[in-house]
């Protein structure tokens, strides 16, 4: 079930009159019932590997706790190993269902390299949806029971934190200590809920229906074609999609957000400007928020984090990052996507260290508007730096992202000899995206520093109340005339 | 924003200040005035982009002269028709332009020595739903034709990879020159199509977006012009629709422009290879859809019916097909088409002639281009049975030869009698 479907315009109030008024015992099993349903509407049988990891990490992970409480000698595992075991059967589940195919094809790959013809099995595994959201969150789980964070002993509580529908799908990837406890609050209905709620649902529709499904258009034109479009076309559409992706995964997010605020939920924020970043590090504290901070807690950390060698923290950096990198998808242009992450956040990090060797910042503290100037040029650098990681990201292959990149580059000496009439997008006046795009940009660009002047004001703590009720009008209104008729999938529901 | 932490910790709640309650009725209200006023209503005939059916309905309102004959009909009527004229007028003809059927009017001139003109309705994928939009909202008053000649095949009845009657594309360009809803079980048979039309009829906005789209287009391309004007170019349009074609695959799929569907002339000792669909049909008539058939034969019946009370007669003709496509259908299955096309035009027999011309033996295989569309050789053959079965057909030729007058009478007499009844409705000035 999408979040942009009639359906869920059906199974969303349904299941928010239903919870408001049942008796509170019962609201916790309604919505498990309600996020099972939600999930089987899609392929019925996964509902029971959802069920089965469930169970499984239900089961095992008290014995992380017994061990580690045990005296020593007393059981027989340590807690390393059972956190081990119970880490492993939700990784094995991920790495069946979703890196199979990748696997098998790398295999074949290699040994044909070796003048061997290998005749690959046939597999025919469908990726259930989420699954990497609900394995992240599951070893989250076993990894704090180790870390001696108290167990949830009841199972539908520990079901419906892996299945809570609106973060489902695609996160955001909820902490266990953060949302069990609010599946025992007593909570009574109140209007804010709604308005809050609907509120997020409304902007996060927007983002996604009428701004990246038509930046969409642009995108796959580009991508899928890339020898049709100059170098200048191309960094037009790279920005796109740099804009498609985030209102696209920031639009899902919202709705999930709103959705849970509706049956008074909070569920972690995942964005906070991230194009407004001064630098990759700052990129990565500002992007899918919830994946780089699982990715830090449970990946960057225990790999030894920044508390060892120079050498050994870059590996640290690298291993992370391309390993996010694959989390994204099984195929070797998200692998290039995270090592190119961490090669930048390696680079980012000597910088830095030139910078203080050579005392820039010192100068920059006493002169303010140096300071500024060097603020925004870091912004937009970063932009671009990301940008270039999105051709890795977006590409169908590698094929296509080095052949996407080399044009890349050619554009500033393009730019010299360039006319506005060489623009293929001003070429294509339907749909009407394509030239519109020239005032879209700049307009989503201009609209980041506008955001955050007012966060700084916060002015979205307090908005008036008139101010409120016309934007839902107005995006009401826009909603309903500008939806198309089938809205593509959340690019993140592949994840 | 507030946090749920914030939210809680407040204790007063006034329904009355609901910001989503207000809004909603704001929006409500927005919607309810925009209707009222008809806020940014387009004619029917303003159309977003040209599909087969744009052409057609474009070309046919146009013109001044109402048809003798008008054929109805899939590709199946569509394709014949137009590659006998390729051959017959011995050029190329634009499937977008070209709405007759010369061949037939040449021969039937022959044959009987009178003269009819034809338009050509027959359109890809035209469902028997579609054929009903046609003939309900079109083929009327002035535009009245004294015959039509509908040429069904079983795919028109049980398409399985038909989504409903309302996803064609000829429904969704006819259903703006008329009252469906009369009808909307049958044409929005699932509940989700349902809720949505139901919303459309709640909220205007949601109902008329494609006629808002359309002029808010209108404005941000006037915009556009002005702030980042077209350049000049050295494709053609028809190169650059190729171009977005190849660009985005899925956008506008019935999207057809001028000179985008070509038939040219033949020769008889060579024609095209033989092109084996059997695999698409095998598909699209998997698993019988009662609901859809009997839907589109309840379409089929609104034709006769319609056609009948408009003085017009309706040459039914069950299309050939090969033997193969044949043999995709269970015996059953088959029977239940051919004895139902047979009941209905039984039922309205004073007004309706049918034809089986798979029953009557006369195609082979060698005929056709595929599984199922005649070429032109078998288009010609197609053309000249259908000839010769109206020429001898009293009910036929006494419509082709009647000038409509009565009819035409009957229409004006219902229109200002329409006309009277709304008067006497609309309150006072």
């Amino acid at each position: 079930m999408l979040f942009n479907s009639l359906q869920y315009l059906v199974f969303l109030p349904v299941v928010f009159l239903l919870y408001w008024i049942s008796p509170q015992r019962l609201r916790v099993p309604l919505l498990l019932v309600a996020s099972y349903v939600f999930y089987c509407t899609w392929r019925p049988i996964y509902g029971l590997l959802i069920f089965g990891l469930t169970m499984a990490t239900f089961l095992l992970v008290p014995f992380i706790h017994k061990a580690a409480t045990a005296a020593s000698g007393k059981h027989i595992f340590t807690p390393k190993v059972w956190l081990g075991i119970a880490v492993a059967v939700n990784l094995l589940c991920l790495a069946i269902f979703k890196y199979a195919y990748f696997a098998v094809g790398s295999v074949k790959q290699g040994l044909s390299m070796a003048g061997i013809d290998w005749k690959e099995p046939h597999l025919h595994i469908i990726l259930p949806l989420g699954i990497s959201f609900f394995v992240f969150e599951f070893i989250h789980y076993a990894v704090e029971v180790y870390r001696g964070k108290p167990l949830v002993k009841n199972f539908s509580a520990l079901a419906l934190f892996a299945a809570f529908f609106p973060t489902q799908i695609a996160g955001p990837i909820k902490r266990y200590q953060d949302f069990v406890p609010q599946l025992t609050e007593k909570l009574k209905f109140k209007w804010e809920y709604v308005d809050e709620g609907m509120q997020m649902i409304l902007m996060g529709l927007a983002k996604k229906v009428l701004l990246a499904d038509n930046l969409a258009m642009v995108v796959q034109a580009g991508f899928a074609h890339p020898e049709n479009f100059s170098s200048v076309d191309l960094w037009l559409i790279t920005y796109a999609f740099a804009f498609q992706i985030f209102f696209d995964f920031a639009g899902y997010t919202d709705v999930a957000r709103g959705s849970a605020l509706l049956f008074g939920y909070k569920v972690p924020i995942n964005f906070n400007l991230p194009y407004m970043a001064a630098n990759v590090a700052d990129f990565w504290n500002r992007w899918h928020i919830s994946l780089s901070t699982w990715l830090r807690d449970y990946l960057f950390i225990p790999l030894g984090g920044s508390r060892v060698s120079r050498p050994l923290v870059y590996r640290n950096l690298f291993i992370t990052m391309a390993l996010g990198g694959l989390w994204h998808g099984a195929a070797m242009h998200f692998l290039a996507w995270g090592a190119y992450q961490g090669i930048v956040l390696i680079l980012h990090r000597e910088y830095v260290r030139v910078l203080e060797a050579v005392g820039i910042n010192k100068k920059l503290a006493a002169s303010p508007t140096a300071a500024k100037l060097y603020h925004w040029f870091s912004i937009v650098a970063t932009f671009h730096i990301v940008c270039i990681g999105w051709v890795l990201f977006r590409a169908d292959d590698m094929k296509t992202a080095g052949a996407m990149i080399l044009k890349l580059v050619q554009a500033p000496v393009d730019l010299l000899h360039f006319s506005a009439s060489q623009l293929a997008i001003l070429q294509i006046r339907d749909p009407i995206i394509f030239p519109a795009l020239l005032l879209l940009l700049p307009g989503l660009m201009i609209s980041q520093p506008i955001i955050a002047w007012l966060n700084d004001k916060k002015f979205y703590q307090s908005p008036p109340w008139a101010v409120q009720v016309s934007l839902m009008v107005a995006l009401m209104c826009l909603l309903t005339i500008f939806s198309p008729d089938s809205s593509p999938r959340f690019i993140y529901f592949q994840f | 924003m507030n946090s749920v932490e914030a939210i809680n910790k407040r204790v007063k709640v006034n329904p009355l200040k609901s910001r989503f309650l207000v809004a909603s009725a704001g929006f409500a209200l927005l919607s309810a005035s925009m209707a009222a006023l008809a806020f940014g209503q387009t004619k029917p005939t303003d159309f977003a982009y040209n599909t087969w059916t744009t052409w057609a309905i474009k070309e046919f309102v146009e013109e001044a002269k109402k048809p003798d004959l008008v054929f109805l009909g899939s590709s199946l009527m569509l394709v014949p028709l137009d590659s006998t004229d390729a051959d017959h007028l011995q050029r190329r003809i634009d499937g977008s332009a070209h709405h007759k059927s010369a061949y037939f009017e040449d021969r039937f001139a022959e044959k009987t020595g009178q003269k009819v003109s034809t338009y050509n309705f027959s359109l890809p994928g035209e469902m028997p739903s579609d054929a009903a939009l046609i003939t309900d909202f079109l083929l009327k008053g002035e535009k009245a034709p004294k015959v039509i000649v509908y040429g069904v095949g079983p795919r028109d009845f049980l398409d399985n990879l038909l989504q409903s009657p309302a996803a064609t594309d000829p429904f969704q360009t006819l259903s703006r020159f008329g009252d469906w809803t009369k009808r909307v079980d049958l044409i929005v048979p699932q509940w989700q199509e349902r809720l949505s039309y139901e919303l459309g009829q709640a909220f205007y906005t949601y109902g008329s977006k494609s006629q808002l789209v359309f002029n808010a287009n209108k404005v941000i391309n006037a915009l556009l012009d002005k702030v980042a004007p077209q350049p000049q170019l050295k494709q053609t349009a028809v190169e650059l629709a190729g171009v977005r074609r190849l660009l985005l695959p899925d956008y506008h799929p019935f999207e057809i422009n001028r000179q985008q569907c070509l038939f040219s002339p033949e020769l008889a000792n060579a024609r095209p290879k033989f092109e084996d669909n059997v695999g698409e049909y095998r598909q699209r008539y998997k698993n019988l859809k009662l609901e859809t058939f009997n839907g589109q034969m309840q379409f089929l019946s609104d034709i006769l019916v319609t056609a009948k009370s408009r003085d017009i007669h309706v040459v039914l003709v069950a299309m050939p097909i090969t033997d193969v496509n044949r043999n995709l259908l269970s015996d059953n299955i088959w029977k239940l088409y051919c004895d139902r096309l047979r009941t209905l035009a039984a039922a309205n027999s004073e007004s309706t002639t049918f034809f089986d011309m798979q029953a009557s033996g006369g195609f082979k295989t060698e005929d056709f281009k595929d599984t199922l569309h005649l070429h032109s050789g078998g288009g010609a053959k197609l053309l000249d049975k259908i000839v010769q079965v109206m020429a001898t057909d009293k009910p036929t030729m006494a419509a082709l030869t009647s000038n409509n007058n009565i009819a035409l009478e009957r229409f004006r007499q219902t229109t200002r009698q329409e006309a009277m009844i709304e008067q006497k409705e609309s309150p006072a000035l």
